[in-house]
């Protein structure tokens, strides 16, 4: 296959911004029951102020301006069974030419924009810490990547196309990091093609709801049974059940009647806004949301390539390939982050039953967007596993981060 | 309390037609995977023809006119710790002096339109069969009543409307029908004023889990024996798959029907869609009209407290007791059931026993969750057997038996 790669630049028409003004202009919003608070979902208070705001004063071209200053790209990769795929991606590399290639996968209601403070980061060449080249790609149906025309385009499918897409690079072997699907997703590549071209991964979002079995995890079973959990466990456990019980009406939607939902997403600047800004609340830990930076956040759903209503498509895909709960181990060395306000928090026990746990790392305060709402600490992570002297060193050959 | 009865036509503006035309113009489609049928939702062709249709050709005056033959009021219905909610409902009288009044109670995504086929038979005067008084209110937050501003209105409180409307009507004994919410409705209208007003109550949802040993003994050792019939396989089948596919509306119109109500207020195509996915899916190959579909959602967009109030009851409901559905607090009154094969949530008639006194049971080889609008002969015919001469629950309502002659006792 040719090189394909093609330089990408943002750049909305004027005519889809206009589109955007006017429907913008003829919101319609519901009312709102009083002293609701957010019992009942997105606060109406916050809607209006949004909504006023991106009609008028949230400039757009000015955000677009930002997003391009990352080097972005895009190219074909070909996914078996649905031909090639127009992919865009992010690709820095770091001027240490060993640096370790790493893949970060976003999720819903992420998207490529969440690696950017964690670029620098992560690029930044220093003899006290490794370096990496990272490729952020919009996964297939989201940012600016196309989205597949054929039904079955499922959890393999995407991993497929991340590892594809690393080959093309010209990465024989690289590293992973991703939260939400882009942790299911760095847990397949692992089973698929770990010792393969797939080295390592670490993820912030260690899903594992189920405690361990005494045959499959005979040492965390053990372990389990014996230790009684912490006080953050225990918290876990119950932000574990309010997301379970509260906070999963989105997926159930989504992995059953995609398309009706989408219907109000495609159309509905508002619906989209409600949508979206209520997982960047309920699910961050008390992050400080700039109205600018949340419209950004969504316009670029808005302005998403195969539009809005394809992104939710993965969750109906994965579930109907009975591609959950159980997701294959693998023995490559894996890590994880605990973040207090992630969705899904379990005990030590159960998260090291994801794999070959070499690092772990427990956090204070953040939450399921670790990537965005905590840089610092999850570039900390990463840097300690894959460092000198960490469990992770060297895993790709030649490129142990450092020259 | 004052009679504060208006009589209702509903009027929607010039400015609020020529705005749903707007936003209609203005849609955005999403695509759509290759030979997606239904399988991921209501499938594109479907909401871009009703959409394209609502936007010219479908004529909402001359549907308002018709609606509007039919006599609409409106009153002030008092509720404990809520204030006034303004009620709107049907109230048409049978030449009957003394026909059986019935209260017809809809649910979600249904609203007051669907007593319509059954008005004509309802009331219709004969000596083969009962002649009824039909009142179908538009529950609080639907159609053209207000929505309670407060946190907290819950069932009984909905039940409290309901009873306190027939009350107001004149009608200080009543029956109920109620299929949905308004089965759930129903049930805490019977076991709240049970005996007192309501005198007897019928579905076509009943809502049951397996019988308790406890609550139910004797339904419970033929629980235990007894095998099921092939249409109550069929509909295990046929619930089951509801629950795995057909329920996320459920799950986030009961946790979160804030976020959702955006949607169903900001987009008509958003609206169609929901809906429309639930009239298809919940009835039995009923042959839909692009303009019979767009006037169930414009009653929707038109609607006086806005469609996004509709979905509350699903979280005022579910947060307080998430097992409120299954509650079956017993009754002595006399309760009847219609099974309907492709109503969504199927259960054992055994199960379904023990939701009170059934007198009366029919089982249907046609229809769905939509049974008043599907089938309004055989829900209609079902009510008139309940209640007729002969029938198990004739004569409940003491001095309106539903026909003409000596038994006018008052």
């Amino acid at each position: 296959m040719g090189d394909s790669e093609q330089p990408f630049t943002l750049s909305v028409s004027d005519a889809e911004l206009e589109a955007l003004q006017r429907k913008l202009e003829l919101a319609r919003l519901p009312d709102e029951v009083d002293g609701a608070g957010w019992d009942y979902g997105v606060p109406l208070a916050d809607v209006k102020r949004l909504l006023a705001r991106w009609q008028n004063g949230f400039d757009w071209r000015a955000a677009e301006a930002t997003v391009n200053k990352l080097p972005q790209f895009t190219r074909q990769v070909e996914v078996e069974g649905f031909g090639e795929l127009n992919i865009h991606y992010v690709h820095q590399k770091s001027t240490v030419k060993n640096a370790i290639p790493l893949l970060f996968v976003h999720g819903w209601p992420g998207h490529f924009l969440e690696v950017e403070k964690l670029l620098p980061l992560l690029t930044a060449a220093s003899p006290d810490h490794p370096s990496f080249h990272v490729v952020a790609l919009s996964l297939p149906c989201f940012g600016f990547s196309d989205a597949p025309a054929k039904p079955g385009f499922n959890g393999a499918k995407y991993v497929e196309t991340c590892n594809n897409l690393m080959l093309a690079l010209g990465y024989n072997e690289y590293v992973v990091q991703g939260g939400d699907w882009g942790s299911f997703i760095a847990r397949r590549l692992a089973s698929t093609y770990g010792n393969q071209s797939v080295k390592a991964f670490h993820t912030n979002f260690p899903n594992v709801q189920v405690p361990p079995s005494l045959w499959k995890n005979p040492q965390q079973f053990f372990a389990h049974a014996v230790t009684p959990y912490t006080a953050a466990e225990r918290a876990g456990i119950e932000r574990t059940q309010w997301f379970l019980t509260k906070g999963c009406g989105y997926s159930h939607e989504q992995k059953t009647q995609p398309q009706t939902l989408g219907y109000a997403l495609a159309d509905s600047p508002v619906a989209l806004l409600a949508w979206i800004y209520e997982k960047l609340v309920q699910w961050t830990d008390g992050y400080p949301w700039e109205d600018d930076e949340v419209l950004t956040w969504i316009s670029v759903y808005w302005f998403s390539k195969p539009g809005p209503a394809a992104s939710v498509r993965i969750y109906y895909e994965t579930v109907v390939s009975n591609e959950h709960p159980k997701i294959p181990t693998s023995t490559i060395p894996c890590g994880l982050s605990f973040f207090p306000k992630e969705i899904i928090v379990p005990p030590k026990t159960w998260a090291r039953t994801i794999g070959n746990v070499v690092f772990e790392s427990e956090h204070q305060s953040g939450g399921h967007f670790a990537a965005h709402e905590k840089p610092e600490e999850l570039a900390a992570d990463v840097r300690a596993m894959f460092g000198k002297g960490g469990p992770a060193f060297g895993v790709v050959s030649g490129r142990v981060g450092y020259d | 309390m004052s009679d504060t009865e208006k009589a209702f036509q509903i009027n929607v503006s010039d400015a609020d037609i020529e705005f749903l035309h707007k936003k209609l113009e203005l849609t955005r489609f999403p695509d759509e995977l290759d030979e997606a049928g239904w399988n991921y939702g209501a499938p594109l062709a479907d909401v871009r023809r009703l959409v394209a249709r609502w936007k010219d050709g479908y004529d909402w005056r001359k549907v308002e006119a018709e609606i509007n033959a039919i006599p609409q009021f409106t009153r002030d219905i008092d509720v404990d710790g809520f204030g006034t909610l303004n009620i709107h409902y049907i109230h048409q009288k049978s030449s009957v002096a003394t026909a059986v009044p019935l209260l017809f109670v809809h649910g979600w995504p249904g609203h007051f339109l669907e007593v319509r086929k059954m008005l004509p038979i309802l009331t219709a005067a004969s000596p083969d069969h009962p002649s009824f008084h039909v009142v179908a209110l538009s529950l609080p937050g639907y159609g053209f009543s207000e929505a309670p501003k407060k946190k907290g209105f819950r069932g009984l409180q909905y039940a409290e409307v309901a009873n306190k409307l027939m009350l107001a009507l004149g009608y200080n004994e009543y029956v109920v029908q109620g299929g949905d919410w308004g089965y759930y409705i129903s049930k805490l209208i019977v076991a709240e004023y049970g005996t007192k007003t309501v005198k007897a109550w019928h579905t076509n949802m009943p809502v049951a889990g397996p019988p308790s040993v406890w609550t139910h003994p004797g339904q419970f050792l033929l629980f235990l024996v007894k095998p099921f019939t092939a249409a109550e396989r069929a509909g295990f089948g046929h619930s089951q798959t509801f629950q795995k596919k057909g329920n996320g509306y459920f799950m986030e119109q009961s946790t979160q029907p804030q976020t959702v109500g955006y949607s169903l207020a900001d987009s008509p195509a958003g609206l169609l869609a929901w809906i429309y996915e639930k009239l298809v899916r919940c009835t039995d190959s009923y042959a839909w009209e692009d303009d019979e579909v767009l006037t169930w959602i414009s009653v929707y967009w038109f609607s006086r407290a806005g469609p996004a109030a509709s979905v509350r009851i699903y979280y005022e409901v579910i947060q307080d007791d998430p097992g409120a559905l299954r509650m079956a607090k017993y009754s002595p009154i006399p309760l009847g059931l219609s099974f309907f094969p492709k109503e969504p949530v199927v259960v054992p008639r055994l199960w379904a026993r023990t939701l009170g006194n059934v007198v009366f049971e029919a089982e249907h080889e046609r229809g769905g969750h939509f049974a008043a609008h599907e089938r309004p002969e055989d829900l209609a015919g079902d009510l008139r057997k309940m209640f007729g001469k002969g029938g198990p629950a004739y004569g409940v309502v003491p001095g309106k038996d539903g026909y003409v002659g000596r038994d006018a006792r008052l």
